[in-house]
């Protein structure tokens, strides 16, 4: 089960659904533990105090903000809050858009969003009413010390909760693409809309519209001989698939270490890549 | 003020091959919060220490283990994982062109905007040093401004996204290169391994009548308008500011008790849609 992110309500008009949100993304890196060489005991990540040189116990931790060099001021999770006290706790769609009115570059995060006990009903209308419409809900959504704009969607079932970057923190065309003509070089645009307004930029050899219509459909003819379907199941992360080797490997080399035992609240085991090696090794056994 | 490329590569497929360079599209800007000790306000580190007596572990005292069960441990060296690195490439291949509207969301991890390379893809320009991309070096080579344009035309026209593959600082990419007005963007995409699906947490549950259906339907019908990210404005961060500024010149900051809707009833969720439907039609 993916790990909970936030709990809270989704509304629209008089509607309200308690829920919760799920990640939806897993890194799929090959994780590895550090161990202690001495002992293979594996290493905890904890906070150490500087100027004590100790290890500073969980409760002894408080969040701050360096307001001058070296200073700090605290701030509690209660003060943050106070930012945005109701949306805090609820992710409100003001409106409706069309799903694929949402250009690539506002994407960031997924998460899914999962019903509590009662609102079963409600999220399942939900998640038809945009299923058939094609449809995604507008509303922003409050993670810890930050405010993201979002959009709500169905998606097989479920509703998915995209978070989405500002306007303003997107960089523009203008600011990068080498025009030789200067008035380009300012900002305050949002991609979908750079180039209309402005100069092509294309310098003085290459303008001749002739010239770019036929280099275009040449393109469009190249391009045009290599459409498919979009199948991302057919690519794979390269370096994943040869640590997986190299671990597979040295399994069978049998350079295995035995971690003394230790209790721990917060470990994670990667159980389909576990089971994989454990697979490869038992067929190493019996090849020999 | 122009930005600086993190990285130069070659988009090839067909016959065809553009110089680019890539520029992070995306630029946050946020207030960032440290971990503090509480008693005296000093700022924390990271430290690892060791599970079975607790005392710190330096750098070199440390390894890298892949977990199997049981507290078996494969042990690992960083020179091995090296080996495991992709070869360095300049070499953006698109393998196919697919309809933009066919990549789910989900897939669409961060965005670069592209511009015309030069003829050199060689160095590597990183931030922080001198020579930007718009310095007095020579311009992009003759015959890549255009083929680039053509690109970005093409793209736009066909509503196609390039699926390629590129390796960059050692890690091996999947990306999506759509057209961005007169531009091109590259999105890295999620490996679908990564992608968590939906339907093992999906339930079904109390039917729903055809009423309530249609009555849903109607108010998102109602609620419907288009999508306009200027709208957006961070005024989190702003309001954030305010409260840190506060804080600094030693105000009290009101605690607000955050309200929590009341759940609308299954059984009366016909009523709520037809309230709601009144307020907004």
């Amino acid at each position: 089960m993916s790990p909970e992110v936030w709990r809270g309500t989704i509304s629209f008009s008089l509607v309200a659904i308690p829920v919760r949100l799920v990640e939806a993304i897993s890194p799929d890196r090959v994780s590895f533990r550090m161990l202690h060489r001495e002992d293979h005991a594996p290493l905890v990540s904890r906070m150490l105090c500087p100027d004590e040189g100790k290890i500073v116990p969980r409760e002894e931790i408080i969040r701050g903000y360096e307001f001058k060099p070296g200073k700090y001021i605290p701030i509690s999770a209660a003060e943050l809050e106070t930012v945005a006290p109701e949306r805090s706790r609820t992710i409100e769609v003001t409106a409706f858009v069309s799903s694929s009115e949402v250009d690539t570059v506002y994407f960031d995060h997924q998460y899914y969003m999962v019903p509590m006990k009662g609102g079963e009903k409600p999220y399942r209308l939900l998640v038809e009413v945009l299923r058939r419409s094609a449809k995604a809900g507008v509303a922003s959504l409050v993670l810890a010390e930050r405010e993201f704009p979002v959009i709500v969607r169905s998606v097989d079932g479920l509703l998915a909760v995209n978070t989405l970057h500002y306007p303003d923190d997107i960089v523009t065309t203008s600011s990068i693409t080498k025009t030789g003509d200067n008035t380009s070089a300012k900002t305050g645009t949002v991609p979908r809309r750079v180039g209309r307004s402005r100069s092509e930029g294309l310098s003085p050899v290459f303008a001749g519209a002739a010239g770019m219509n036929a280099e275009k459909e040449r393109m469009k003819r190249v391009i045009g001989k290599m459409v498919a379907k979009f199948d991302p199941e057919k690519y794979a992360d390269q370096r994943r698939e040869r640590v997986v080797a190299l671990l597979k490997k040295k399994m069978k080399g049998n350079s295995l270490v035995q971690a003394p035992e230790v209790e721990e609240a917060d470990r994670k085991v990667p159980a389909d890549l576990v089971a994989v090696l454990e697979a490869s090794m038992r067929k190493g056994k019996k090849d020999e | 003020m122009t930005e600086h490329a993190i990285w130069g590569g070659n988009i090839s497929f067909g016959q065809v091959a553009v110089l680019v360079k890539l520029h992070p599209a995306i630029r946050e800007k946020r207030i960032q919060f440290s971990l503090l000790h509480k008693r005296d306000l000093v700022k924390l580190k990271r430290q690892m220490v060791c599970s079975l007596d607790g005392a710190p572990v330096p750098p070199e005292d440390q390894a890298r283990g892949f977990e199997l069960e049981g507290g078996r441990y494969i042990l690992v060296d960083p020179a091995e994982l090296e080996k495991a690195d992709p070869e360095a490439s300049r070499a953006i291949e698109v393998h196919e062109f697919v309809p933009v509207a066919d990549i789910d969301p989900v897939f669409l991890e961060r965005s670069y905007f592209l511009e015309p390379g030069e003829g050199d893809t060689s160095a590597e320009r990183r931030e922080g040093k001198s020579g930007t991309v718009s310095g007095s070096r020579a311009g992009p080579r003759e015959g890549t401004v255009p083929v680039f344009r053509a690109l970005a035309a093409a793209l736009e026209e066909m509503h196609l996204a390039g699926i390629c593959t590129w390796t960059m600082r050692k890690r091996s990419y999947l990306g999506a290169l759509v057209s961005a007005g007169k531009s091109i963007r590259l999105n890295t995409l999620r490996y679908a391994s990564e992608v968590l699906k939906a339907e093992p947490l999906a339930s079904a549950g109390e039917a729903l009548s055809t009423r309530e259906l249609a009555i849903g339907s109607e108010l998102i019908d109602h609620m419907t308008g288009s999508f306009k990210p200027e709208q957006f404005e961070n005024r989190h961060q702003q309001r954030l500011q305010e409260l840190i500024d506060r804080k600094t010149r030693g105000q009290k900051v009101p605690l607000t008790r955050p309200r929590r809707r009341a759940a609308t009833e299954p059984s009366r969720l016909l009523s709520v849609l037809e309230a709601s439907l009144k307020k907004v039609a």
